[in-house]
């Protein structure tokens, strides 16, 4: 396997489909700063409350993990229209933000780009296997006054 | 009927249905993965069934080929992540009749549920 940085133009396109998740769905869009990269020996430094995890294989090798505290997803839920706010539909939420990000962006590397079912955890309690060998990213947004962070680990195959 | 491996996802398109913008629906049945989707399908025979394509156990296209194999009337709209055309240009080929890509606001679901109705 290489170990292939992403470039400018992927990291792109990550951070519009954040952009584009917020703005569809809660009709106010997110500030998406710089993608910069994690330190591989100090991860997982971005882990926040909720984790949801896409596992991507074909033309990519690694994951993809958004990783937010659970105010921002308390308000995407109430957005959507959801009264409860359990534990576990805070995992379905993160795990479907996952997956969403996770759909616009096979647009971008092609059809070769199979992406799994979400998995998602609270906290630390579990770690992401490591399937890339490069570092990961850490793209960091802010949406209404919540921090939260994609972490992109990909390979090229 | 919702196929769709998110509780929050089946949630929010049940809410849509009952909302009183689409009066002649009503939810039928419920489903998280491909293997459920067609037991309940099998049963509940629907007319209109929204369809997320990735799930566990069985994914979405397989689903879409089953259900149309076994109630060629039922309608099915592809509700995805999944946006490159490819992906919509299989679903269609295996059955479905349309295609809604996440994220979707109530109108986008709402007008593509209403394009499809029997």
């Amino acid at each position: 396997m290489n170990s292939h940085r992403l470039t400018s133009d992927d990291i792109e396109v990550f951070s519009e489909s954040i952009s584009h998740f917020f703005a569809t769905l809660t009709e106010e869009r997110a500030n998406v700063r710089s993608a910069y990269l994690l330190d591989e020996h100090k991860a997982p430094i971005v882990w926040d409350d909720f984790n949801g995890v896409i596992t991507v294989q074909g033309s990519h090798v690694g994951s993809l993990t958004f990783s937010a505290p659970r105010a921002l997803l308390s308000h995407v839920l109430l957005r959507m229209g959801e009264k409860q706010l359990s534990d576990d539909h805070h995992r379905d939420v993160v795990g479907e933000i996952a997956n969403t990000l996770s759909g616009r962006v096979r647009r971008h590397f092609g059809d070769g780009l199979r992406i799994s079912p979400p998995q998602s955890f609270s906290g630390q309690s579990q770690r992401v296997e490591k399937l890339a060998r490069s570092a990961a990213y850490a793209i960091p947004l802010r949406w209404k006054h919540y921090e939260a962070n994609l972490v992109v680990h990909l390979d090229v195959a | 009927m919702i196929v769709d491996d998110s509780m929050v996802i089946r949630n929010r398109i049940e809410r849509l249905c009952a909302d009183g913008r689409l009066p002649h629906l009503s939810v039928v049945g419920r489903a998280a993965d491909g293997v459920q989707a067609v037991e309940v399908a099998r049963r509940e025979r629907p007319d209109l069934v929204t369809m997320d394509l990735t799930m566990p156990h069985m994914d979405g296209e397989e689903c879409i080929e089953a259900l149309a194999g076994l109630l060629p009337e039922t309608r099915i709209l592809v509700v995805s992540a999944l946006s490159d055309k490819l992906t919509a240009l299989r679903a269609i080929g295996k059955g479905a009749h349309g295609f809604l890509h996440k994220p979707f606001n109530d109108d986008q679901l709402v007008e593509a549920m209403l394009e499809l109705m029997p």
